[in-house]
């Protein structure tokens, strides 16, 4: 069993370097910016996705809160650099630690809470902070933040027309997300967090242990996210607090997990691969009809998926080996 | 590669004469893209805006015997009569989305110019991604006044913005306080998005100016489940007008519950939004008789200018409802656009940008009480007059300013 | 600020409390016969306002006499939706709290979407009704009457289910099937057939709330979207799975609403709300009256 999983950590190791060169190399061929355009959310919603994953998936805590980090980061960064001239990657790193932070005090109190109640916390918690940020006036309120744009600049993270930078700091971030999680997979906290999941009461034994485990996933969780929030508002150069703290951020970023499979290391990425252009192209390409059409396609993919493969739709993928073994 | 090398020795050599021919084979039509909510809580704006583009487009398109730009002929002129056709998109009111919307026009439908996008934050991205492809963008309906001060060389608007929509206002007030109507006290009641805050902000700025009390600022979350206890603030505050910003359904809910709570304030002065809306006059227009609100549209003008009715039963034959302040923006926005193409002769972006910036359409050219359509260095119009309409008898009368009133308004409101 | 100002909103919290709690207690039902949360439950509240929209519109049938109608068309909803989705939804054998938050989100989904294809984005309201726009005024102190009689339909409805649950045999099916699904299969029971009657019943309810509140409230296909946060909130403070805690949830949710109103500025009043709820839950992880 040990040797398996070992081969399996390996394995799985080996394919997301293949995958990540392979799609680095996308852009090469593909230079319609629309499309790059939507590879750069895909991988953005991966990462967050993946992210949400580590405390959601795993943790078992599932949040629908997330956007009060992604908020957060976004702000800091747009903030720092608006009003005192920090550079974005400063920024970024502002709004993942302020978020890190946030999530641990918030863990306190939150973690002591189960199912439904814990998922209502987070949710309100996240429109506690929308609506603070909505009343902030030195934060723009709702007029929201517009990043001055000065021409390409590395240095500032911003780019006219190229999508390419964006495209591989979203690779990127997608690339650090999995081996977050791929790390944690196998450490003590992994094992907690397995064992807990299995037998809750184990999680009375384990007590002060698996609290502190818990607390750890927020921070990691949260500081991705927010730095996830960062790279947004550089990308679109404009923010405001509805369409970066809003409750449907925190819906997308769980959705891909969901889809894809929760708790697992494949799922947020197969999810946002699949989700993350059906959402586009059906907007684009049904949307403008006004009648509600991609709503109704979007929605009933979820319903069905949710249904039909509760696990997610990697099971898919290894159904065969697990019926081997 | 060798045709392309031919058609660029034939265009040389064959000049001026030529060219008209050459201008229609190569575009036997002209794309624009028009961006709006079509899904979402505004995807209504969004259907009704599409009527309105598409009674303009049919103007523009077809012979009509209007004297507006571009009715009496078939398609552009300019462009050896091509016909326009419109792409729409969605961009559910997420400026992520109206960028990524913009940019797929652009790039995917080689759209040559952009009109759009009813909520102000989408305005925002889309102007911004315009200006990076150096398409003109005509901001149809957009009234946030920060939009047009960001030194954006594509971005125009032929409308008013807020500032002036409420510098309208004030000036009504003045007139009415020479006339012996008592006007000290205001009360804001807006919404916490960019439309409510901007307008609030330059209401707040012009009361401080001309000396009126502002007694109340309720700002107020859009959407609210109850509005009872913004209402009671407001009767409390007991002003001599309130002053609304808000959109359809906290106007309905805002009505209703002043009936309910028993206040009648002497006028209400809407920044219109919602109170140019038919369906808060089906749910409430009982208690809005001698409503007022500012607007860019009259119907009264159909009186001075035949047109403007028969546009108005274009449109209403399309939608089923009378033009208002939104749609006849919208329509005027295209109107605009296209002459601009007309007169570039072209679809280069950054030819049509330069037409734009030299377009001097005088106002008895156009379905609106303006001046005229003539665009500052930042691409506002600072010609477009608005109005106030007040609601009397289940339609709009204009009451202000002089020169297109109709009517004497009715003060205190019934 | 004056008494009169402090009464009036305290008398205005507390009729829109009681309907915030009608509007919640279905589900709390639902939440306490099988666990499940309804995250569709914004979007049966709307259903139940266009069904009384469309009542009116076409067969000028008053909100107040549509009311039972809408609440029996919720009722067979309500069963339908637990046949054919939540049904497999509770099945599933991995995931099943995300499982069940996701189906019946995607659903919510689905629901907007149709009612958009079908009704049009347009917002409607029911013009005239019996008790639209009037109001009573006692001693200063305005009460408008659809509020009001939401009110007293909401208290009513809350005994009626309390002698429902405790002295029908149905009501002691459910509360036997709540407690132990398992067992009852043996004392011949048929449990989906509890659990559907369960949700049609939370249903109906959600939707005697949504005819009340047609009489006052505008209609569109993202009205729901309003009222959901505001009922998982009630029901969550009340304690999930107790009737009386989505009541007293309900109240107090509403009274906190206006007195923040009163204090903060008007557009931070859900803070309120949402501060209460956290802050009660950390104190009592279970909410006011959770058992569970």
């Amino acid at each position: 069993m040990d040797t398996t999983f070992a081969q399996r950590r390996r394995r799985d190791l080996i394919v997301a370097f293949c995958l990540a060169v392979v799609a680095a190399l996308v852009p090469l061929f593909v230079k319609d910016v629309y499309v790059q355009n939507i590879m750069v959310l895909t991988l953005m919603y991966a990462a967050l996705s993946q992210s949400w994953n580590i405390l959601s998936g795993y943790c078992g805590q599932i949040s629908l809160g997330h956007a009060l980090y992604f908020g957060l980061g976004a702000y800091a960064t747009a903030l720092l650099f608006t009003k005192f001239g920090v550079l974005p990657w400063f920024g970024m790193l502002a709004g993942g630690v302020i978020s890190a932070v946030i999530a641990m005090v918030l863990g306190y109190p939150f973690f002591r809470l189960r199912g439904h109640y814990f998922v209502i916390a987070t949710i309100v918690i996240a429109e506690i902070g929308l609506l603070l940020i909505q009343n902030w006036d030195w934060a723009g309120a709702a007029l929201g933040i517009t990043i001055p744009m000065r021409g390409d600049s590395w240095l500032k993270f911003q780019f006219a027309r190229s999508k390419l930078p964006y495209f591989y700091f979203a690779l990127a971030l997608a690339c650090v997300a999995w081996f977050v999680t791929w790390w944690l997979e196998d450490s003590k906290w992994g094992y907690w967090w397995r064992a807990v999941k299995d037998n809750p009461d184990a999680a009375e034994s384990l007590g002060v242990v698996v609290f502190n485990s818990k607390m750890g996933a927020a921070a990691v969780s949260a500081f991705l996210v927010a730095v996830g929030g960062g790279f947004y508002a550089q990308f679109v150069s404009y923010i405001d607090p509805e369409s970066v703290m809003g409750f449907q951020f925190s819906l997308l970023m769980a959705l891909p997990a969901v889809v894809g499979g929760i708790g697992t290391l494949w799922g947020p990425m197969l999810g946002a691969v699949i989700l993350i252009p059906l959402t586009e192209l059906t907007r684009s390409f049904i949307g403008g009809s006004g009648r509600g059409v991609d709503l109704i396609v979007y929605g009933s993919l979820i319903v069905a998926i949710s249904l039909a493969r509760p696990q997610g739709l990697v099971g898919l993928f290894a159904s065969r080996k697990e019926a081997a073994r | 590669m060798t045709i392309t090398r031919r058609n660029v020795l034939l265009g040389a050599s064959a000049a001026a004469a030529l060219a008209p021919i050459v201008a229609r084979a190569q575009t036997a039509e002209v794309v624009i893209g028009v961006l709006y909510p079509f899904s979402g809580a505004s995807a209504q704006m969004g259907v009704d805006a599409q009527k309105a583009y598409e009674a303009a487009l049919d103007v523009i398109n077809t012979k009509y015997d209007f004297d507006l730009p571009l009715a009496k002929d078939a398609g552009l002129p300019g462009l050896g009569g091509a016909k326009i056709r419109l792409v729409y998109a969605d961009h559910q009111g997420d400026p992520q989305k109206g960028r990524a919307e913009a940019e797929r026009l652009i790039t995917q439908e080689k759209v040559c110019a952009i009109v759009g996008t009813y909520q102000s934050a989408v305005a925002v991205t889309v102007s911004q991604t315009c200006e990076r492809y150096q398409i003109p963008f005509v901001s149809a309906d957009n009234s946030s006044p920060s939009l047009h001060t960001r030194g954006l060389k594509f971005f125009f608007r032929a409308a008013p913005h807020d500032e002036m929509f409420s510098k309208g206002m004030f000036d009504f007030y003045d007139v009415m306080k020479k006339k012996g109507t008592k006007i000290e006290t205001l009360a804001l009641f807006h919404e916490d998005t960019i439309f409510g805050t901007d307008s609030a902000n330059a209401q707040t700025k012009l009361a401080n100016e001309r000396g009126y009390k502002i007694v109340a600022d309720i700002k107020y979350r859009a959407n609210s489940p109850s509005l009872s206890a913004e209402v009671q603030q407001l009767k409390a505050a007991n002003a001599d007008v309130l002053m609304p910003s808000s959109y359809t359904t906290d106007g309905i809910l805002l009505i209703k519950t002043m009936g309910e709570l028993g206040y009648k304030p002497n006028a209400i002065v809407a920044q219109a939004a919602g109170f140019s809306e038919k369906a808060l006059y089906d749910a409430v227009g009982d208690k809005l008789e001698g409503v007022i609100t500012r607007g860019s549209f009259s119907l009264d003008l159909a009186a001075k200018r035949p047109m403007v009715g028969k546009i108005n039963a274009m449109f209403k034959e399309k939608s089923g409802k009378d033009l208002n302040d939104n749609t006849s923006r919208e329509f005027m926005a295209l109107i605009v656009m296209a002459d601009a193409i007309n007169r570039a002769k072209s679809t280069d972006g950054e030819k049509i940008r330069d037409a734009l910036a030299a377009t001097d359409i005088p106002g008895e050219q156009t379905i609106m009480p303006w001046k005229r359509v003539k665009f500052d260095e930042m691409g506002q119009n600072n010609d477009a007059d608005p109005v106030l309409l007040q609601y009397v008898g289940g339609k709009f009368v204009t009451i202000s300013p002089a020169q297109a009133a109709v009517a004497e308004a009715i003060w205190p409101m019934k | 600020m004056t008494a009169e100002a402090i009464i009036q909103s305290l008398a205005s919290g507390l009729l829109m409390g009681l309907l915030y709690g009608l509007i919640a207690v279905g589900l709390a039902l639902i939440f306490g016969l099988m666990d499940v949360v309804n995250f569709a439950h914004g979007e049966f509240l709307m259903i139940a306002m266009y069904a009384t929209f469309f009542l009116f519109a076409f067969f000028a049938i008053d909100p107040l006499l549509a009311a039972p109608l809408v609440a029996a068309a919720l009722f067979v909803f309500g069963a339908v939706v637990y046949l054919l989705i939540v049904r497999f939804a509770v099945r599933a054998k991995a995931n099943a709290g995300m499982v069940q938050i996701f189906s019946t989100f995607g659903l919510a989904i689905v629901m907007r979407g149709l009612a958009q294809f079908f009704f049009t984005p347009d917002y409607r309201s029911v013009t005239h009704s019996w008790l639209g726009g009037k109001t009573i005024s006692v001693a200063g102190i305005y009460l408008p009457e659809p509020q009001l009689v939401g009110a007293l339909v909401s208290i009513a409805a809350f005994v009626a289910l309390y002698f429902f649950i405790n002295r029908t045999d149905f009501g002691r099916a459910l509360e036997a099937t709540r407690e132990d699904a398992g067992a009852v299969a043996l004392v011949g029971i048929d449990k989906n057939r509890v659990f559907a009657l369960g949700w049609g019943l939370g249903a109906a309810l959600v939707g005697l709330a949504g005819a009340i509140m047609a009489s006052f409230f505008y209609i569109y296909p993202d009205v729901g979207a309003s009222f959901a946060l505001i009922a998982y909130v009630t029901v969550a403070l009340g304690g999930f799975g107790s009737v009386f805690g989505a009541f007293a949830g309900g109240i107090i949710v509403g009274l906190v609403e206006a007195t923040t109103a009163l204090i903060l500025p008007p557009s931070l009043k859900s803070v309120g709300i949402y501060a209460v709820y956290l802050l009660v839950v950390f104190i009592r992880p279970r909410g006011l009256f959770g058992s569970m």
